[in-house]
């Protein structure tokens, strides 16, 4: 290397320019520590993260985007008790970044913490990372009072897929908040028990009918006989975006049994069902469905025309 | 395409108290598709602050929402609220 090159240090002539009276100047700092990709950075932006401004922390916290691992996590977790909300937000949403799971353990610590909008921040930054030690934490916040807490607790463990955390998932699914059960029906799709299959079922008749075309969407996954009965029931759902979803559900399923009910719907006056239907029959390619299926060749929806015409070609390539 | 008569009734405002395109920032000048802001240069060739230069906004937004002192203000037409 070129002597003249040798002591050049671009990461502490950045970071020199976070000592500067400007908040200006050392925002521009972090930018561009940020756009070193240099890991070497991270600790000039951590360093940051702490700065008199709250534009220089929250500009710090965003650059930490950029980066991975234990020390951007730790850095990101102390913004989170930060008195400006605009640099909690941007620290939350960092979190969320994050893929190394050795990462985590900067976050498992204070998976047991008090405050709210920081458990929150925590649950979700751990989930992607699937660390396995997250579960008790994950469990015992399913009984927080706080619904987002719940929300992030349920997709730590539905990450986790561990079949030991059916009975929890399973109280999810009865949790009174709309939201914490769809949660928690979505993220029983990794498994194949019949526990998930019936608190699957049975929430094809909660009173909400987001938590029911979560129901129906999930139970593809899970498949069996009964999931098909079930869904079967689910086409006569009052909500056409339940039916739509439990119509999505039989085609992927391969249900056949089920296209001369599915045929029928063809009728209804809801373009995005209609074009479902036709897929679905399509993907069945169930001669006796062709008569249904004829009559919207010419559709005025261009999409239902597509399905229905690609339906066609499908039964006929039988 | 139209030059921006005047910095008042275009649609990207710049607060030139938040700017820091003088530190050397140019943020809204990159992320904007359109490429209509620009950097606005004093006597000797140093940046001041941004400014739009021409009058096309789409209304896409990322200039103000990248820009990391919150100086960037679209102001939305009322049929696009």
């Amino acid at each position: 290397m070129n002597a003249l090159f040798e002591d050049f240090d671009e990461i502490a002539e950045l970071a020199e320019g976070l000592d500067d009276a400007s908040p200006g100047t050392r925002i521009m700092a972090v930018m561009e520590l940020a756009n070193s990709a240099d890991p070497a950075a991270i600790a000039h932006l951590a360093r940051a993260i702490s700065d008199a401004d709250a534009g220089v922390r929250k500009q710090a916290a965003l650059a930490l985007t950029a980066f991975d691992g234990p020390e951007t996590a730790a850095a990101l977790v102390s913004a989170l008790t930060d008195s400006d909300p605009a640099v909690i937000e941007a620290a939350a949403l960092s979190l969320t970044e994050l893929k190394d799971p050795e990462a985590g353990d900067a976050i498992l610590p204070h998976l047991g913490d008090t405050d709210t909008v920081k458990l929150t921040a925590c649950f979700a930054g751990i989930k992607e990372l699937r660390r396995t030690e997250a579960m008790g934490a994950a469990i015992t916040a399913l009984k927080h009072e706080d619904a987002g807490v719940r929300i992030g607790a349920v997709g730590v463990i539905g990450w986790l897929q561990d079949e030991g955390s059916l009975p929890a998932l399973r109280d999810a699914a009865k949790d009174v908040d709309t939201n914490v059960r769809r949660t928690a029906l979505a993220a029983l799709g990794f498994s194949k028990s019949e526990h998930a299959e019936a608190t699957l079922i049975a929430a094809l008749n909660d009173p909400e009918w987001l938590v029911r075309e979560a129901a129906a969407e999930t139970l593809a996954k899970v498949g069996g006989a009964k999931c098909v009965t079930a869904l079967r029931i689910a086409l006569e759902d009052e909500f056409w975006q339940v039916r739509l979803k439990a119509v999505r559900s039989l085609g992927k399923m391969n249900a056949v049994e089920a296209a001369l009910e599915i045929a029928p719907m063809m009728d209804l006056l809801i373009p995005n069902l209609r074009k479902e239907c036709a897929a679905v029959l399509g993907e069945m390619a169930a001669p006796e469905t062709r008569p249904y299926l004829e009559k919207y060749v010419d559709d005025t929806d261009p999409d239902v025309r597509k399905n229905v015409r690609w339906a066609l070609g499908k039964i006929d390539a039988q | 395409m139209p030059l921006a008569q005047t910095s008042t009734i275009v649609p990207v405002v710049i607060d030139d108290a938040l700017c820091i395109a003088d530190k050397g920032c140019t943020v809204c000048v990159d992320v904007c598709p359109l490429d209509v802001l620009r950097i606005v240069e004093g006597p000797d060739g140093s940046p001041v602050t941004a400014h739009m230069k021409y009058d096309e906004c789409w209304y896409c937004m990322p200039c103000e929402a990248d820009c990391p002192t919150g100086a960037v203000t679209v102001n939305l037409p009322f049929l696009l609220k």
